[in-house]
């Protein structure tokens, strides 16, 4: 955080997470085109763009899984390309999934619990004894992760097997576990694809409080563009990889690019 | 194991985490283990001698059971990871007259050691190419012990031990050794469920489960995939070095591809991904091989006209079928199928 930027007038937030002209080809497809992105503290920046526009392999080259061939990332002034995905996960940069990525064979509190892997040091040997240290952490880190269930109202099921659940519960665990990490910035991919209205109202405003309660900037891929306009501080716009709009709601309402190549095209 | 009826939820998250949870448990459990501690008073020499094979192999199975259950690394090496075991603890306890409570540690130790480089090695693939490279644990381990000087290992002689002996007794008999083996088998898979149940269980659950998300929730994947292979090694290296001051022998044709492929059969049948399918599987198993071998003679004397030969040969498929016969109509193992008449018990008369 060696500079900062003004958003709006008055108004200057460090920046947590940048992005400098990433290229990432898959073989002959240009996935990323250069594409530039600076995320502020406690900002809700949304990433919309048509089907295959590149916006899952924007938030997988954040989060270091894509490693794109041209370009630079630094979260909290640190580079992240070149290191593996579980550092940057051990840094608090930390997403959630298109689908669902949750371990099906284990129950809501163990899949949350796993989000407090980074935060806990139990080694083998203290694992094998078990008593007293590593039932000391485990009883610790469950009050931590009682508190995300209460949050995210999951309660009924903490003992499900995750495999059981429906779509729109296992969304929210998913948000569960990436809370349970203590992220310093939250990348979310689609977190609202195949909910219903009620649904997705309740995780808007879960999104919202997490950003009120945690001060931490959240980037949120989302299709549905009413949410979009409703809760984003800004707006970035991809279309075959490149960035071709950014800026507030209303702005991106008026922007004829984007209107030509995402809005219009719906 | 006593079932919790309609109601039975927790307050208390110490309580939660307790693998024993109503008093019913508590019972079920002491009166298993009297019944464990009186083995030797109850039973015949031969049965005594079966019950000591299976605890051993408990603690081997157990072992893998966290490689291959928990973790999801298929494992064909542990019979191999358990003959490093038991040489190592047959070395140190020939040549530097160590007593069997360091030497069977560290033939763990070293087991472990094994593991976790093949585990290094080994996790970066994944499925049938993994299994191909744990095969490669075995023949390395018959290569080595049979080509280092016989001084070391005693090439193809093999090694013989003393007895394990403690101030000055001497564990020589079946039902003397029985409570040793009982004994470090208890700690074994106390600690078996000390480890499943806390950080490294849940993420070798993780990488098994999803591994591309294990990465991105902070988890060292290799790291932990090779610690699952070290934990189930060390297993097998406490395993083989029971076997081998049980035993009292050590030699390389105890240790081959065919044991590894049982010890992986008992966790099928078991229950993959529960300790105590780990144990119900090596007892199943072992009985069912124990009935074939004392079946077979007498058929071959009823029929001689068979032929012994054929008649141990036709057990060996009978029993290879019944593990077929798992594979495809029970492939979660027993554990799976107990987990859900007590879940439908625990919520009767509600079906859902
Ligand atoms: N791992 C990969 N290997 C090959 N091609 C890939 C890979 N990941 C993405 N692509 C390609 O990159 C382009 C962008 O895909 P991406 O998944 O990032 O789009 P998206 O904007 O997330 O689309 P959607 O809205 O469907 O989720 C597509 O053409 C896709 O086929
Ligand atoms: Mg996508």
């Amino acid at each position: 955080m060696d500079h900062a930027i003004g958003d709006s007038p008055g108004a200057v937030k460090p920046v947590v997470l940048e992005a400098n002209n990433l290229t990432l080809r898959f073989g002959g497809v240009t996935a990323l085109n250069g594409v530039s992105l600076t995320i502020l503290d406690d900002e809700l920046l949304a990433v919309i763009g048509p089907n295959g526009a590149g916006k899952t392999s924007l938030l997988n080259s954040l989060c270091g899984f894509y490693q794109p061939q041209e370009g630079r990332i630094r979260f909290q002034g640190k580079d992240v390309i070149g290191q593996a995905p579980h550092q940057i996960a051990g840094d608090g940069l930390i997403r959630t999934f298109q689908g669902t990525h949750l371990f099906s064979g284990m129950t809501v509190l163990d899949n949350i619990m796993v989000g407090r892997h980074v935060h806990m040091k139990t080694g083998l040997l203290k694992s094998f004894c078990y008593y007293p240290w590593a039932h000391k952490e485990e009883l610790e880190h469950r009050e931590f992760v009682e508190e995300i269930i209460d949050f995210l109202e999951i309660e009924a099921i903490r003992h499900s097997i995750v495999g059981s659940l429906g779509y729109g519960l296992r969304k929210r665990v998913d948000l569960a576990r990436a809370l349970a990490m203590e992220p310093k910035a939250l990348l979310m991919d689609e977190p609202m694809a195949g909910m219903n209205t009620e649904e997705k109202e309740d995780l808007a405003r879960f999104i919202l409080d997490i950003r009120e309660a945690q001060k931490i900037p959240v980037v949120i891929v989302e299709h549905d563009m009413g949410v979009i306009m409703d809760i984003a501080d800004r707006i970035a716009v991809l279309d075959f990889g490149s960035k071709i709009g950014e800026g507030t709601p209303e702005e991106i309402q008026k922007n004829e690019a984007v209107i030509n190549a995402y809005l219009g095209g719906h | 194991m006593a079932l919790q009826p309609s109601g039975v939820f927790f307050e208390n998250y110490s309580h939660d985490k307790a693998l024993i949870k109503t008093k019913y448990q508590w019972l079920s459990l002491a009166i298993f283990g009297i019944f464990l501690l009186l083995v030797p008073f109850l039973f015949g020499p031969r049965i005594i001698a079966v019950a000591n094979i299976m605890i051993i192999m408990a603690v081997v199975a157990v072992g893998l059971q966290i490689t291959t259950g928990y973790a999801g690394q298929i494992n064909l090496g542990q019979a191999a990871f358990m003959g490093v075991g038991a040489y190592t603890a047959g070395l140190v306890a020939t040549q530097f007259s160590l007593p069997f409570w360091i030497s069977i540690p560290l033939g763990g130790v070293a087991a472990a050691a094994f593991g976790y480089i093949f585990g290094l090695s080994a996790v970066r693939i994944k499925g049938f190419y993994l299994a191909l490279t744990t095969i490669a644990a075995q023949f390395i381990f018959h290569f080595a012990i049979l080509n280092l000087p016989t001084s070391w290992f005693g090439g193809s002689n093999g090694l013989t031990l003393e007895p394990a002996s403690l101030f000055g007794f001497e564990f020589k008999t079946d039902s003397s050794f029985y409570y040793l083996a009982l004994i470090i088998c208890t700690v074994m898979v106390i600690g078996a469920f000390g480890i499943v149940r806390s950080r490294y269980g849940r993420a070798f659950v993780a990488v098994r489960d999803d591994d591309v998300a294990s990465s991105m929730m902070g988890i060292n994947v290799v790291a932990t995939k090779a610690s699952a292979f070290l934990v189930g090694a060390f297993f097998a290296g406490i395993g083989g070095g029971l076997w081998a001051y049980y035993v009292r022998f050590v030699s390389v044709d105890q240790f081959t591809l065919f044991n590894s492929v049982w010890f992986v059969a008992m966790i099928i049948v078991g229950g993959s991904g529960s300790i105590v399918g780990a144990l119900i599987g090596v007892f199943l198993i072992r009985l069912i091989n124990e009935l074939v071998t004392s079946i077979g003679p007498v058929v071959s004397e009823a029929f001689p006209f068979i032929g012994g030969d054929i008649v141990f040969a036709a057990m060996n498929i009978i029993l290879g079928g019944v593990i077929c016969l798992f594979v495809i109509y029970e492939p979660k193992g027993l554990m799976y199928r107990w987990n859900i008449m007590k879940t439908s018990y625990r919520i009767w008369p509600f079906p859902h």
